[in-house]
């Protein structure tokens, strides 16, 4: 996956590859290990639904940044910098939902000597082709420019 | 009747938290593997180099987990999540119910196998609100990560909706 993406290529309303995936148990056993979270609500079916009230169990917010995250690192390749990043939670994602996360180029801007390419994220709920946002989510990241 | 109490209002400003941890790469490479995040630059020294970098990187979100203490779990609140969690030292004994509303980052530094990073948490804003499904509190705190010679890794700024039980 070793690719390039020069700032002189990019222009405002272009898409970043959006990711469609339903996360599974065995996932978000891995990001609970790998973040030391013990939250019930991820793993104890009975006491995300009886206790909290979820209709399933619940995918962990941090996990959905971090696949937001993933859409833009993926888009940027090796020579682009992650400088900013923003989240709002606006819903839960709970298992077996099918998710979505896209992202578009908002705006290019030049700033103290760095390129700087402005993205609008969203991490979504799928209902068969309808899309429901549960992360709206914002990205500042700084390209490369040929020859420098 | 206010849900916040006088001397949780009095810590607005004052610093609430302080941890540190060691970057260990690998803990970084089983995070990305548990997002499915196949990105070189969590692995490959020499891919790294190309772009600038001194070797493989850790990745920018694993920040906020490595300065994580190892919690005792017979600490852990009766839901399983740390007492130490992010309302940790914030007493709201009327709003039990804790949810992430969001969080802003800032990164300046990456960080390298072996970095020791501080983490500061200072509460920046206790609000009273009035939603559609009643009354909630917003709290706001600013972290800053820092490393250890002193240079800004990172900067967040979290909110959190407490609400009243029920």
């Amino acid at each position: 996956m070793t690719i390039e993406r020069w700032f002189e290529d990019v222009e405002p309303g272009m898409e970043l590859p959006a990711s469609r995936l339903a996360v599974d148990p065995v996932q978000m056993f891995f990001f609970s290990a790998a973040t030391f979270n013990g939250h019930r609500i991820h793993y104890d079916r009975t006491w995300a639904t009886e206790v909290e009230g979820y209709g399933d169990l619940v995918v962990h917010g941090p996990l959905q940044a971090a696949l937001l995250v993933r859409t833009v690192t993926d888009w940027i390749g090796g020579g682009g910098r992650l400088l900013e990043f923003s989240t709002q939670n606006r819903g839960a994602a709970l298992l077996p939902d099918q998710l979505r996360f896209t992202g578009r180029v908002v705006r290019t801007r030049e700033k103290d000597g760095q390129h700087l390419v402005d993205i609008e994220l969203a991490g979504q709920k799928m209902d068969g082709d309808e899309a429901k946002t549960i992360m709206p989510a914002s990205a500042t990241v700084a390209l490369p420019e040929p020859g420098r | 009747m206010s849900l916040v109490p006088d001397e949780t209002l009095a810590l607005v400003g004052q610093e609430i938290m302080r941890t540190s941890g060691v970057a260990v790469l690998r803990e970084g490479q089983r995070y990305a593997a548990a997002v499915r995040d196949a990105n070189p630059l969590y692995h490959d020294d020499a891919y790294a180099r190309r772009y600038g970098y001194r070797g493989a990187i850790l990745p920018s979100l694993f920040l906020q987990y490595l300065v994580m203490g190892a919690y005792r779990l017979d600490e852990l609140r009766k839901d399983g999540g740390a007492a130490t969690g992010d309302a940790a030292g914030i007493p709201l004994p009327d709003c039990p119910r804790i949810m992430a509303g969001g969080v802003d980052w800032r990164f300046h530094l990456p960080v390298y196998d072996g970095d020791v990073v501080e983490h500061t948490r200072t509460l920046a804003g206790i609000e009273e609100k009035r939603g559609r499904s009643g009354s909630f509190v917003l709290l706001t705190s600013r972290n800053t990560y820092r490393r250890q010679d002193g240079e800004l890794i990172a900067e967040s700024t979290s909110r959190l909706i407490a609400r009243p039980a029920g």
